[in-house]
């Protein structure tokens, strides 16, 4: 509706708030989300998912968790997790899984998973954020978008 | 007969015993090149950012670095920026990448790719 993504385009709720709903999504927030027309999707790429089934023990997920922090403002973490908590969603595919807790799928909805190997570094990465406005070049690192 | 000049013993980049591993294991099955060649572009958010590559020759104005059996390849661009630069490399379940532990810099971001000097 007309209000819900007026809502959920406001500023207020986006950046003021930013780095407080990490710890504590409100409420509303939430509520426009899960009433939302938009389905919440974790795209994984081919390579994301050949790596986490050669990585992965049996019941590992990849958790991605968005913290504040990084040179533009909130940052990706990742980090292998057995333990499902009640307000994780998981994404599976092709036999692997990635979890996101609630308040971190706020951010990271609508994007790609990857896992990139170049000679230099071969990582994880979040990719085509439609979140993120603009990130740092690591990939680690985004703002927000208003 | 040239009067060459004497130049430093010190090598311009050190490279950790995992770092020799991973080069020699990359080098292993792709007889076509003889090493590595390290670089720094400026890109990212705080400046500079190295790059990694492989490398079929020596460049005429490249640094050669001789370690352990393996090959490192200065770029002229580098040179002064990765002087006393130690290279090794570090692996995890979720990540592997080359890092470059440079005393020369002074700030980094917090992904540790881009640098400033």
């Amino acid at each position: 509706s007309q209000q819900s993504h007026r809502l959920h385009r406001s500023p207020y709720s986006l950046q003021a708030v930013g780095l407080q709903r990490l710890s504590s999504a409100s409420t509303q927030e939430k509520a426009t989300v899960s009433s939302g027309s938009d389905e919440i999707t974790l795209h994984l790429t081919e390579s994301c998912v050949k790596r986490l089934g050669e990585i992965m023990e049996k019941g590992e997920y990849l958790r991605i968790h968005v913290e504040g922090g990084g040179c533009s403002g909130f940052q990706y973490k990742f980090s292998v997790d057995s333990n499902k908590n009640e307000d994780d969603r998981v994404f599976e595919k092709g036999g692997v899984g990635v979890i996101v807790d609630q308040d971190s799928l706020e951010f990271v909805k609508g994007a790609t998973v990857d896992f990139s190997q170049e000679l230099i570094r071969s990582t994880f990465q979040v990719l085509k954020n439609p979140q993120a406005d603009h990130g740092c070049s690591c990939g680690s690192s985004f703002s927000v978008k208003l | 007969v040239s009067k060459r000049k004497i130049l430093p013993t010190r090598a311009a980049l050190t490279l950790t015993p995992a770092a020799v591993n991973e080069i020699r294991l990359l080098l292993r099955d792709k007889p076509e090149y003889i090493g590595l060649k390290v670089g720094v572009r400026t890109r990212g958010c705080n400046g500079l950012t190295y790059t990694l590559e492989y490398t079929k020759e020596k460049d005429k104005s490249d640094e050669e670095v001789l370690q352990d059996g393996v090959r490192v390849f200065i770029e002229k661009k580098a040179q002064l920026t990765l002087l006393g630069t130690e290279m090794d490399f570090v692996e995890s379940k979720l990540s592997s990448e080359f890092v470059f532990n440079n005393p020369n810099i002074k700030g980094t971001c917090g992904c540790g790719e881009s640098f400033n000097m």
